[in-house]
């Protein structure tokens, strides 16, 4: 079939393109140009930094071009036009998927901008760090975009592979090794588990779009297989219990700025592309309610394991890694509504919104750890942050704003991500209880946030804490969250807006 | 007048205010210390030219009906989050002007009486302050929920830093379990906020002109009073409500037994928490009572009013026995507070006009009394580093100025006549008196075990023989001292002498809210 590519096809690719042009060209730009000779990995590179976010910025700009993926929605008019099918059903120009676009964008940016002194520091600074993110990133938006079973699997598995080898980018760390590897394993795993579903969903319909989820005439016993067998292959790319297990083990391994980027990014896509799977079926097809029951039972579970187990964490990441399993337990509230498919097409906006937030006070948390777990030493356990508020206040307090803002408190954005899905999942009715058990596991999480706070600002300082001091990437990426996290808070009207109108493209 | 946003600005010059004082250069505490001070007299002035403000606006409703009188003034009603409902809505009312005078007048004076007590992360504890002060008058004049509720919140964050910063030896136990309880409740209080948005479809707390997109006129909306009195909730519905708020507002408060946390924080906390704790914080709880949960949920507050009222009398009694037996002088003051905020308790619960004025005047009194009991005892820790009533003992002949304005504080405590805490008490007990008598005798032996242990107090304190020959060298108090004292004791007479003025502040916006709830 020949294909004809309009004006419309190349927007909708550009971001994409964008990110991974940027990537192929960190490679090559760290073959040549070396800041004291030729591939020192403890240097700090900056001229990759640079490229790196310059190419993001590029990408976010295109987002915003005549007929990109936001342009409509960022318009006065507050209709999300111009969503268009492109490439023969296999992605959609939306700003559902431009909205998330931005956020991977986003991140791709700032976890290059503190990795450079952090991974100089490591004595790890190799070019395919930044390679990696970005070639990750454009299968990530891609992925955002895709609205067929073949584009999605193939985005997934790309974006897969480059976070496994990110996950064990430090070769010589056991854990790093033992992390990736389990990573690696179960995400194979999961692979087959969502391959197998895409099957039997495609046994059903017999078509690979995913429009043709809502189909009336499907076979309804295929499909219900086929849509849990593809549940559980997201269930572990989110990380949600009881698919979680290789989480912790990945992130602890992981470079702190990687498992910021794992956490964040990996977490956007995934939800982007299971938003889209369960509006889809949620459409008056053959998806039994039953369904929906399951994912609410599975945000209940994630909410309440992965606050309950945070709680016992006492190294940094692993404790990390946990809430951010808790998270995507909030995050499985809009997806249970958008399943749902309540009269008010605006449910899943709360995800979105919530993704923004978590963006900032996550890379914002892992760029403070990363700067922290400076050199060889272990410095991940809670002890070392001891008095930091006395020698780094700014550290100190950027790390305070992100775990509050994890927290949920007031005065963050987190705050109000939290806000959007608990009202949505009051006003659904039915799901009323998921906001009665979001609220009390944020209420446990409160204690296990708060122990970082007491260590920086309540504790006596005990060894003296040498952390990536003077690196302005680190400095500015941590001026730029804890900065958005309030801002945000205060002026987080156009964005919440934006959020409504994205998620209005694809259910309104 | 119409144009200033004077609520605003008030509840943002100290959190812009603590914004700038972080580009201050951390050694420079003299400097740090001087623009806190000004930031913070500046609210207070602002927040006299509110008074003026809402009574030139009431002057012009001098023969108004009482609706008009008593309704919110000076009402802000501005975009935070249109896509998602919620408003950043201002008011004062009768209710809530001298709260929040109360909290401006008492934050220059914290601020004051700490200027030597810290020493250590000076900028830290001065913006952490700042941030405290915005948020307690934020909470006075929200009227949206989740602007209240945000305020809430925000306050949780500076106080559980003051105490876990600045405190004693327990500060971080203390500190977590201060956070703790009160996110328990507060957390609660969200839920159900959401269910209370979700049923009426609105947060906004009265009525409000929201811009129609299509039509581009302005329209008055509905707000939560106006659309549960004519829709009233389901009583299951509201008891389970009320519950919810009144949980959150009694731990605040606090009200027996969720007190536990208040002894462990006061004490922990340093001079400038304790007050600001005594002074304002536990008024919160009270204040969310009168302005949320009694006026939404009606029935909800007719099932539960015989165990607030139950619990209140225990807690009166129970804090003055257990102040009683205190070694430690600022457990004392603690326990006292517990027994003195369950008669603010009860005035509020026996709705009627003298019980509810009776209860706001009682707030400010015990937070001005309370308040500079806690400034006098962080004067003597200062000089003596120990809170122990054994170690002292004959002060008046030591340190005769500070001997007076103690006795001045400990009878203002105690209600005697005169002085702003007679005034309060008596209004509530006469109120009482009116609905439950039993009630009111229950909450009268209060007044009299207030008296003994106070006294036992100032006994032990100030006179007897001077056994502690530490104690003779003390110096008696410094012209910051009575800087930061005589403001205080001033209202203290003026409330005692003169309550006028305070009542009539008061009155028509307690009547208002009385009468429709009883109606």
């Amino acid at each position: 079939m020949p294909i004809n590519l309009v004006s419309a096809d190349y927007a909708a690719i550009l971001p994409a393109v964008i990110l991974i042009a940027t990537g192929l060209a960190v490679l090559i730009a760290d073959l040549f140009v070396t800041d004291d000779g030729y591939d020192n990995p403890s240097s700090e590179k900056s001229h990759l930094v640079w490229i790196g976010v310059c190419g993001a910025a590029l990408a976010f700009a295109a987002l915003f071009v005549p007929s990109g993926l936001l342009f409509g929605a960022w318009s006065e008019n507050g209709v999300a036009s111009g969503s268009e099918v492109v490439f023969l059903g296999a992605l959609r120009l939306d700003a559902f998927g431009g909205f998330a676009a931005a956020i991977i964008i986003v991140a791709a940016g700032l976890t290059t901008l503190s990795s450079g002194g952090y991974l100089a520091a490591q004595g790890q600074n190799r070019g395919e760090f930044y390679g990696l993110v970005y070639l990750g990133g454009g299968a990530m938006v891609l992925l955002a975009q895709a609205t067929n079973l073949i584009s999605i699997f193939v985005a997934i598995e790309t974006l897969s592979l480059t976070v496994y080898v990110l996950a064990g980018f430090f070769r010589k760390w056991k854990l790093g090794a033992e992390g990736a590897a389990k990573y690696f394993i179960l995400g194979a795993f999961s692979s087959g588990f969502l391959l197998l579903g895409m099957a039997f969903v495609y046994g059903a319909t017999g078509e690979i779009s995913l429009a043709a989820l809502g189909k009336s005439t499907a076979d309804p016993y295929l499909m219900n297989v086929g849509l849990l067998l593809i549940l559980v292959g997201f269930g572990f790319k989110v990380g949600a219990v009881p698919f979680h297990s290789w989480v912790p083990d990945a992130y602890q391994g992981a470079p702190a700025t990687a498992a910021g980027w794992m956490a964040v990014a990996v977490k956007v896509c995934s939800f982007a592309a299971l938003i889209r799977v369960v509006v889809a079926a949620g459409q008056g097809g053959v998806a039994d309610a039953a369904i929906g029951k399951m994912l609410a039972a599975l945000a209940v579970v994630t909410m309440v394991l992965g606050n309950l187990a945070a709680l016992n964490q006492t190294n940094i990441k692993r404790m990390l890694a946990y809430s951010g399993i808790a998270h995507s337990g909030y995050l499985l509230i809009p997806v249970v509504l958008a399943f749902q498919g309540t009269p008010d097409p605006k449910v899943g906006a709360g995800a979105l919104f919530y993704l923004v937030a978590y963006l900032l006070m996550t890379i914002g948390a892992f760029t403070v750890v990363a700067m922290v777990s400076n050199g060889d030493t272990d410095r991940e356990e809670l002890e070392s942050y001891n008095g930091l508020a006395k020698r780094q206040p700014f550290v100190a307090f950027a790390m305070t704003v992100s775990l509050l803002s994890l927290a949920g408190m007031p005065g963050t954005v987190g705050f109000l991500g939290k806000l959007t899905i608990f009202k949505d999942a009051v006003y659904s009715g039915p799901y009323l209880y998921l906001a009665f058990v979001g609220i009390l596991a944020s209420l446990v999480s409160v204690y296990y946030y708060l122990r970082p706070i007491v260590a920086m600002y309540f504790r006596e300082e005990g060894e003296t804490i040498e952390i990536v001091e003077n690196n302005w990437g680190v400095k500015l990426t941590l001026v730029l969250t804890s900065f958005g996290t309030i801002a945000l808070f205060f002026c987080g009207k156009s964005v919440h807006e934006l959020s409504v109108r994205s998620i209005q493209s694809i259910t309104g | 007048m119409e144009s200033v946003n004077i609520l605003s600005i008030l509840v943002f010059t100290p959190i812009v205010g603590a914004a700038l004082l972080a580009f201050f250069k951390p050694k420079n505490t003299a400097q740090v210390r001087h623009a806190a001070l000004a930031i913070s007299s500046l609210t207070f002035l602002l927040s006299l030219g509110m008074l003026w403000m809402y009574s030139t606006a009431m002057g012009q409703h001098e023969d108004g009906d009482l609706a008009a009188r008593g309704s919110m003034q000076l009402v802000e009603f501005g975009e935070w989050l249109p896509s998602l409902g919620v408003h950043f809505h201002l008011g004062v009312d009768g209710i809530s002007i001298l709260l929040v005078l109360l909290t401006t007048l008492l934050s220059p004076l914290i601020l004051l009486s700490s200027w030597k007590a810290i020493g250590d992360r000076v900028k830290e504890f001065q913006i952490a302050f700042l941030l405290l002060e915005g948020g307690m008058i934020g909470v006075f004049l929200a009227l949206d929920l989740v602007v209240f509720y945000v305020f809430w919140e925000v306050m949780l964050v500076p106080m559980y830093l003051l105490v876990g910063i600045w405190g004693g030896e327990r500060r971080i136990y203390a500190a977590m379990k201060f956070f703790i309880y009160t996110m328990v409740g507060s957390l609660l209080m969200l839920l159900a906020m959401l269910y209370l948005w979700w049923h009426t479809g609105t947060v906004q707390l009265i009525e409000h002109g929201i811009v129609n997109p299509e039509t581009g006129l302005l329209e008055m909306m509905p707000g939560l009073l106006e659309v549960l009195r004519t829709n009233p909730l389901e009583p299951t519905t509201q008891v389970w409500l009320f519950a919810a708020f009144a949980l959150s507002f009694a731990i605040k408060v606090p009200i027996f037994p969720l007190h536990t946390w208040l002894p462990d924080a006061h004490v922990e906390a340093p001079t400038a928490g304790s007050v600001v704790l005594a002074g304002v914080l536990l008024k919160m709880g009270t204040y969310g009572f009168i302005r949320l949960a009694i006026p939404l949920f009606p029935h909800g507050t007719e099932v539960f009013t015989p165990w607030m009222l139950g619990l209140s009398v225990v807690g009166i009694v129970f804090g003055a026995c257990m102040a009683l037996v205190q070694t430690d002088v600022k457990k004392l003051i603690a326990y006292s507070s517990v027994s003195h905020m369950g008669f603010v308790v009860i005035g509020l619960f026996v709705i009627n006009d003298l019980g509810w004025v009776g209860g706001i005047i009682q707030m400010v009194s015990h937070g001005l009394s309370t308040g500079m009991l806690f400034l006098l005892i962080g004067i003597v820790y200062e000089r003596r580093h120990t809170r122990e009533i054994s170690h002292f003992g004959g002060l008046a002949q030591v340190i005769p100025v500070f001997s007076v304005m103690f006795i001045i504080a400990t009878l203002s405590s105690i209600g005697l006549p005169g002085l702003n805490g007679f005034v309060g008490e008596f209004m509530i007990l006469l109120g009482a008196f009116r609905e439950h008598q039993w009630i009111a005798i229950g909450a009268s032996s209060g007044v009299v075990l207030g008296a003994v242990y106070m006294l036992t107090l100032a006994k032990r304190f100030l006179f007897g023989p001077l056994v502690h020959e530490e104690n003779r060298n003390l110096a008696d108090l410094s012209p910051r001292e009575l800087c930061y004292l005589v403001p205080i004791v001033v209202m203290m007479f003026w409330i005692g002498l003169y309550p006028k003025p305070f009542v009539e502040l008061i009155e028509p916006s307690v009547q208002l809210y009385v009468d429709t709830i009883n109606k």
